[in-house]
């Protein structure tokens, strides 16, 4: 029996072993050796205890103390050595053996392998443990509540929020009072709704934080099923959005004040509209803006909504001065002043001011500069409050803010009135130039060549006979010009393709057959590059261009008068001319009688005779042609003259004036010079004038020689010239340029219009005509005229280019 | 006292003094011309001259100029002035000083014998 026991106990499926009533052990099994890898007389007596883990082994001994005292059955876990170092945990169980009487005689023990039990128990707690940190640690409020709605699990941030336990609230938490009272219907019947659909919720709603301050808060809830689908609990997450909430709310009312100021309101509006925003983010504030016009030392009150009247009414106007005020020294400063406490505060103690915000009941004033973006003041910002408070952060920053859209608003109506202000002279500078344009009958335009664009102002379009609506084109342009000076325009507008300069005279042929003259002038603007813009005049010369025909005929008039006058100084002389071979012919023709009535005729005598009445007949009468061809008034013609030949005729014509004036003729003319292309008339009567000068110069010289020396030459520039020299009286440097003014005159019966005749002859031709004094006594008068390309006065050109300058002067009436 | 019979034509214009001197001598009149008052003063014609018929104007010495000097060489010759120039106030000066005429051209054929004929008679 007793090895039969023996053998049982060794084949149990644990760790076995035996103690006597004092706790002493008094047997292991072999399992137990086997797995401690001890022999059994180590284990005896206290010797297991070595193998328990060091830090199991106190709970273990004393909960074994307790089982001893207690005399009952009882178990412990701890863990326990194997042969190779390893702990694993056992479950120690002891049970007592007891005799009849009920006393303790030994302890029988089971020592079973629960080592993966606890293990996995552990992980489970390790998990646990994990789980509650993070649901510690979400940043969001999250609770578990049962499905009709009690709370059931909250995380740390909810009860620290509230400021309340989790047993406190499940006690009775007073849930609705923990809404604002504004809030909590919303989110009860959210609730309400949710509950019984099982649907999702999501609001905003404020509750007060363990602070008593009411925070916005975004309340967000789901259910969570079981199995069957059923709900078993609702979870639900709240996140503090106040900051974001105020944030948002400031950006709207920032971007509500931007829009105003960017559709230009009014700024007493926006400033007004700035205040009541300002005064809805921050209860309790009473804003205030003044304002400072450049230049000033005054306020003027720009709003204050919610300021008492009379305050605003002592404000508007007010000196600015840095004693009086925090917003006066603000100004001064261009920085923030506070006054937290009026009563407090020193630098008021000797203004009137602290007296009138008590009057007012404002016991604080927070002043802010508001500042130009050139950091100049234009105003002030101000908060008022009645109980005497500094600004917290959060409203230091909402102040900073709308200071500086106050700013804004400030300076775009600034602007805005600048601008206006700007308009209005632009637009007075332009009537001014429509109006200057309509006098002096002068458009301008701009044309880009390429774009066929023409930008044209009143004027011009008058003068074209465009109504101001019309857009202009080339075609209607072109449609407008006179058909004979279309083709001069189709040049013009050839080479301003490729970016040539214009001036032009050309003519318009109105809808009403009505002709005008007009006179353009264009030049490319330079900072365009990329392709030819041209910025330009056009003048409506038709009065000029009339009062220059009249201009025209009178100087033909006078040209006219100025020959007569100056054949008839050579009447006494021509008459000679023409007497001198009459005499010869009657003489000759009387002697031819006598030798034809001789006895015998003498017949030889007589031909040579009538020989000699026929030469002088002859002579007389190229006199008389002369004489006629320079009497005549004949329209001007274009035709090539030999200046040798022209003055050859006129010294023929004036010699015997010339000698009657004992004025001694020399004429050095230069061979072979090329003709020149003008009016033989004019230019005969431009010497004759010069030599009829020269010889009444000399009038009253006795002594020194009365010399006349005409000479033709080429001058520097190739044109061909001729001078008149006389040895006569000379002029005075100081009249050489009066001389050429019509009715200057120095001679007593001189009417003033030979030299002036001459000149504007000359300039026709497109030469010049000057004097010099000579070295010697006396002056030199020249012209010189360009070969061949002469032009006779009178002759339309119709349209010409700036090529020929002086003629485009002359029709302009600039001469 | 010698009859000068010689009449002198002084003209710087060549028709006259081609065309008057064959006139004159279809008269029967001795006649010399000469191109200016020079040329006359310094010819041997000048003694035997008894009618002078002188141009008014020309180059160099003029007509009242000759008439001038020959009065003060005391050359007491008649003169007969012939002048193309219709100007009247050197009329009356020459007739002043002892001129026979004073004819303007073109003057006819018995106006120049008249006068040459008068100062001929009065030499």
């Amino acid at each position: 029996m007793e090895i039969e026991l023996s053998r049982l106990i060794e084949a149990l499926p644990g760790l076995v072993w035996t103690a006597r009533p004092d706790g002493r052990a008094d047997f292991v099994n072999r399992r137990w050796c086997e797995y401690a890898g001890t022999r059994p007389e180590q284990a005896i007596g206290h010797g297991w205890r070595s193998a328990i883990h060091p830090e199991d082994r106190d709970r273990l001994l004393d909960r074994w103390r307790a089982i001893l005292e207690s005399g009952q059955p009882g178990e412990v876990e701890a863990r326990l050595r194997r042969h190779d170092g390893a702990y694993r945990w056992f479950l120690f169980s002891a049970a007592p053996l007891a005799d009849p009487s009920g006393r303790v005689v030994k302890w029988c023990g089971v020592a079973t392998d629960v080592d993966e039990r606890v293990r996995a128990e552990q992980a489970v707690r390790a998990r646990e443990a994990q789980f509650r940190s993070i649901f510690d640690g979400l940043p969001v409020l999250v609770t578990l509540m049962t499905p009709d709605g009690g709370l059931d699990l909250a995380n740390r941030h909810f009860l620290e929020f509230f400021g309340v336990s989790l047993e406190a609230w499940k006690e009775g938490w007073p849930n609705a009072s923990s809404f604002h009272p504004e809030d909590f219907p919303v989110v009860h019947e959210a609730w309400r709704r949710s509950a019984g659909t099982g649907e999702r919720y999501d609001l905003e709603a404020r509750r007060r934080r363990a602070d008593g301050v009411y925070r916005w808060m975004r309340l967000r809830g789901f259910p969570l099923r079981g199995p069957q689908g059923q709900i078993v609990s609702w979870c639900s997450l709240q996140t503090d959005i106040d900051d974001a909430k105020i944030a948002e709310a400031k950006l709207a009312a920032e971007k509500r004040l931007l829009e105003l100021v960017a559709r230009g309101v009014p700024p007493p509006v926006v400033l007004e509209a700035l205040c009541r925003q300002v005064e809805a983010l921050a209860p309790g504030c009473f804003c205030s803006i003044l304002l400072v016009a450049p230049g000033q030392e005054r306020f003027l009150v720009g709003a204050g909504p919610s300021l008492p009247d009379s305050y605003n009414a002592i404000l508007h106007g007010k000196t600015i001065d840095p004693g009086y005020g925090p917003c006066s020294l603000a100004v001064a400063l261009k920085a923030p002043v506070i006054t937290a406490d009026l009563q407090k505060d020193s630098r008021w103690a000797s203004s009137v001011w602290p007296p009138l915000m008590a009057e007012h009941g404002l016991a604080s004033c927070w002043s802010m500069p508001i500042l130009s973006s050139a950091q100049d003041c234009l105003g002030v910002f101000a908060i008022y409050r009645c109980e005497p408070e500094a600004p917290t952060a959060g409203e230091a920053e909402l102040i900073d803010r709308f200071t500086n859209l106050a700013g804004i608003a400030i300076e775009r109506a600034q602007a805005d009135a600048e601008l206006k202000a700007r308009e209005a002279e632009l637009s007075q500078a332009y009537r001014r130039l429509t109006e200057a344009q309509r006098l002096s009958k002068t458009g301008s335009f701009t044309w880009d060549v390429q774009a066929d664009e023409h930008n044209w102002s009143e004027e011009i379009r008058r003068i074209f006979g465009f109504d101001a609506r019309t857009k202009v084109t080339m075609a209607m342009i072109q449609a407008a010009i006179h058909p004979e000076d279309a083709p001069a325009v189709e040049a013009v507008i050839g080479r301003a393709v490729e970016g040539a300069n214009f001036d032009l005279v050309f003519r318009i042929l109105g809808s009403g057959g009505a002709l005008r003259y007009a006179h353009v002038v264009a030049h490319r603007i330079e900072e365009i590059t990329d392709r030819p813009m041209f910025i330009g005049a056009l003048q409506d010369v038709t009065e000029n261009k009339v009062a220059e025909e009249a201009l025209n005929r009178a100087r033909d008039d006078l040209a006219h008068v100025a020959r007569v006058t100056a054949l008839s100084a050579l009447t006494a002389s021509i008459a000679h001319e023409v007497n001198q071979p009459l005499a010869g012919i009657i003489t000759n023709a009387s002697t031819c009688l006598r030798m034809l009535a001789a006895d015998p005729p003498n017949l030889d005598g007589a031909r040579a005779t009538a020989q000699r009445t026929i030469r002088d007949g002859n002579r007389a009468s190229e006199v008389i042609q002369r004489l006629r061809a320079l009497f005549a008034r004949k329209s001007p013609a274009t035709e090539p003259v030999d200046m040798n030949d022209a003055a050859g005729e006129v010294l023929a014509l004036s010699s015997g004036e010339l000698q009657r004036r004992h004025v001694v003729l020399r004429t050095d003319f230069t061979d072979g010079l090329p003709a020149v292309s003008g009016d033989r008339v004019q230019l005969q009567q431009v010497i004759l004038n010069l030599i009829l000068n020269a010889a009444d110069a000399m009038g009253g010289v006795d002594d020194r020689a009365r010399e006349l020396l005409v000479a033709t030459f080429r001058d520097e520039m190739g044109h061909v010239a001729l001078s008149v020299r006389d040895t006569g009286v000379g002029i005075e440097p100081q009249n050489l340029q009066k001389l050429f003014d019509t009715f200057y005159t120095t001679k007593a019966e001189g009417m003033g219009i030979g030299l002036s005749v001459s000149r504007s002859i000359v300039e026709s031709h497109e030469g010049r005509l000057w004097a010099t004094v000579n070295e010697g006594p006396g002056a030199t008068f020249s012209f010189s005229l360009p070969c061949g390309s002469g032009r006779a006065p009178g002759e339309n050109p119709g349209a010409r280019t700036t090529e020929g300058k002086a003629a485009a002067r002359q029709m302009l009436g600039k001469t | 006292m010698v009859k000068r019979k010689l009449v002198s034509v002084v003209d710087d214009d060549e028709s006259v003094r081609e065309s008057l001197p064959d006139l004159l001598r279809s008269f029967g009149l001795e006649v010399e011309p000469f191109a200016c008052a020079e040329a006359f003063l310094a010819s041997a014609s000048l003694q035997r001259t008894g009618c002078l018929i002188l141009d008014v104007a020309m180059p160099g010495m003029t007509g009242p100029e000759l008439q001038q000097e020959l009065n003060r060489r005391k050359h007491d010759i008649p003169i007969v002035f012939v002048t193309a120039h219709s100007v009247e106030r050197v009329r009356p000066q020459v007739l002043q000083r002892g001129a026979v005429a004073c004819l303007f051209k073109p003057f006819s054929e018995t106006a120049i014998l008249e006068a040459v004929n008068t100062a001929l008679g009065k030499g």
